[in-house]
């Protein structure tokens, strides 16, 4: 039953890729790391270091343009479905667990926060310009290349937008990330990418004690590491590039998504409150009223919790929308109370 | 992960009391919540300051470092290496090492060598003198010119440390002499061994050979071996790579 599974399986499977690229580091097999994952001659770049080293080196790399290609077809296919099931951040993250933290201090947040629903471009940008003093104060007055980039992220989610549409930090970080490529140079964020430093990390241990080769960065990178995805736990969901460019791309995604089976939802056969999928959604999304979730379905990372969290089995997530069922199928709810 | 869930949840809800409390947001919420959250503007702008601060090493002058072949173009390597670590995963001989945060934080895991245990052969014997790391490089930040060879694509130089070198207290030492493969080396009237720059194009062979550091009691105080690959621009002042 993949129902216990799935939380274990999330776990497993980036250790199983620590360890594979491990093992092919010691054995020079020229596994990669995920940066550039691959065997032999065929091998999938990190999108973000295959658009960040194009834009710093002007000059259009096969490889790069194939690996961005063939990421861009998976992540319409499956969504962010990377954060929840390869990539090693979460599994950095569960450190946090080591110093046991105080526990449950309930959810009364999530209806707090309600779906903002927001409208196009020209508001992004009225919003850019009115920008409040404080944050220009700084001492950083925004460049013209950071307007810039604020610009290209506005254009940018106007040109794919959807019913609703929202630019969050990290929207920002990915306009930077690709924006100080191809200022500076070089790709800047990879100095700083927690999923690299993951595994700079691991490369650098199984160095020391292979080679004995000592090092001020054995203590730089995990520090640095911890610093970014434990200390600032919101890594994820606020600053990570990545997610922003998978978050993007996956609002045209229709396949694999979580979906209500209206009949079997207990808020239907029942007739009672349940908002239990909505709950477990570490992505803030409620998979029975989207509208109501802090974040759209487009942020959806299959991780499966709403799946298996659901009383009435109502929850799968399948291939296809089924015509019938279809989530959107759900009856739309214009306040919190109506949902009973 | 629940915790930090619980977490991100306390603070929207304390997000959306704080902007309530303030007139301004207040305003702003009347009109509709925006696209951006002046929270996620104040992070997207800082994060976007860090990124620039960051970029702003490429301006920090660093040391040299001695390349794979085909990173001999010092730019290219800074551009197009994005720290896959597919190279020094790659390399049969394992003498392909991250640079370390030592050599500057730009170069830090860019590739260079550790010549300690061996040296760079261009794949020889693995793969018959085309190099794997070059074939790895998935960004094109290795890559060689045409017609490029051992001999004309110089790694760096061999430099003798004469004050550390076992065969200048007539001890009769001559690995570096022999392991060259290069013919970069001679033996002056007494037996010891000298760099015939013209030839050497740093493969590392006479490095991974020096016994000298081993000898700590005789040559005192050495803090590496006596014989060392050097980047070219801190040998000749940055002459072409490419002879």
């Amino acid at each position: 039953m993949l129902k216990n599974n799935a939380a274990r399986l999330r776990l497993i499977i980036p250790l199983l890729v620590l360890v594979i690229v491990s093992v092919g580091f010691v054995l020079n097999s020229g596994t990669g790391t995920l940066s550039a994952l691959g065997w032999g001659d065929i091998v999938l770049l990190c999108p973000l270091g295959a658009l960040g080293t194009m834009l710093a080196a002007k000059l259009l790399i096969p490889q790069a343009l194939i690996s961005l290609g063939i990421a861009v077809v998976l992540i319409v296919v499956l969504g962010p479905a990377f954060c929840a099931w390869i990539c090693p951040v979460p599994l950095v993250q569960k450190i946090r667990g080591i110093f046991g933290e105080p526990k449950n201090k309930g959810r009364e947040g999530q209806q707090i926060a309600i779906a903002e629903s927001s409208s196009g471009g020209e508001v992004v940008e009225a919003e850019v310009i009115a920008a409040p003093a404080t944050v220009v104060k700084a001492g950083e007055e925004l460049s013209d290349k950071e307007k810039a980039s604020l610009k290209g992220c506005a254009s940018g989610c106007d040109a794919c937008a959807s019913k609703r549409e929202k630019l969050d930090s990290r929207h920002f970080i990915l306009g930077g990330t690709l924006l100080s490529a191809a200022i500076f140079g070089f790709p800047v964020f990879c100095l700083v990418c927690p999923i690299g430093l993951t595994f700079a990390t691991t490369l650098l241990v199984i160095r020391l004690f292979s080679g004995g080769d000592v090092t001020i960065a054995l203590l730089v990178v995990p520090i640095l590491l911890i610093v970014e995805v434990v200390v600032f736990r919101k890594w994820c969901s606020r600053l990570c590039p990545l997610s922003a460019f998978m978050s993007l791309i996956s609002k045209v995604n229709r396949t694999f998504k979580p979906q209500v089976d209206t009949a079997k939802c207990i808020e239907n056969s029942q007739g009672t409150k349940c908002g239990l999928c909505a709950q477990a959604c570490e992505e803030l999304i409620d998979p029975r009223h989207p509208e109501r979730g802090a974040r759209e379905m487009n942020e959806c990372t299959r991780c499966r919790a709403c799946v298996d969290v659901c009383p009435g089995n109502a929850l799968s997530i399948p291939i296809l929308p089924k015509k019938d069922k279809r989530l959107e199928g759900a009856p739309p709810l214009q306040n919190n109370d109506a949902g009973v | 992960m629940e915790d930090s869930q619980t977490e991100n949840q306390l603070d929207e809800s304390r997000d959306v009391q704080e902007l309530g409390e303030d007139p301004q947001a207040k305003d702003e919420l009347s009109k509709g919540p925006g696209p951006v959250s002046r929270r996620s503007f104040v992070l997207g702008v800082g994060g976007i300051a860090v990124l620039g601060g960051l970029g702003g090493l490429r301006f920090v002058p660093h040391g040299s470092l001695v390349r794979p072949p085909g990173g001999q173009d010092e730019d290219r390597v800074i551009a197009a290496c994005f720290r896959c670590e597919r190279c020094y995963e790659i390399c049969p001989r394992g003498v392909i090492a991250p640079a370390h945060i030592e050599d500057g934080i730009l170069a830090m895991r860019t590739p260079t060598f550790d010549f300690s245990n061996d040296y760079c052969d261009w794949c020889q014997e693995s793969k018959g003198g085309e190099p794997l790391c070059v074939k790895a490089c998935p960004t094109l930040a290795l890559e060689l010119p045409a017609g490029a060879t051992p001999e004309n694509t110089i790694l760096g130089k061999a430099v003798l440390n004469t004050d550390w070198c076992l065969a200048y207290r007539l001890i009769g030492c001559r690995y570096c002499y022999d392991a060259c493969p290069y013919e970069a080396m001679g033996l002056d009237s007494t037996g010891r061994p000298y760099v015939i720059d013209d030839k050497c194009n740093g493969c590392g062979a006479c490095e991974s050979v020096c016994v000298s550091l081993k000898n700590g009691s005789i040559a005192l105080g050495a803090t590496e071996r006596a014989i060392v690959i050097r980047p070219l621009d801190a040998v000749q002042g940055g002459e072409s790579p490419h002879a």
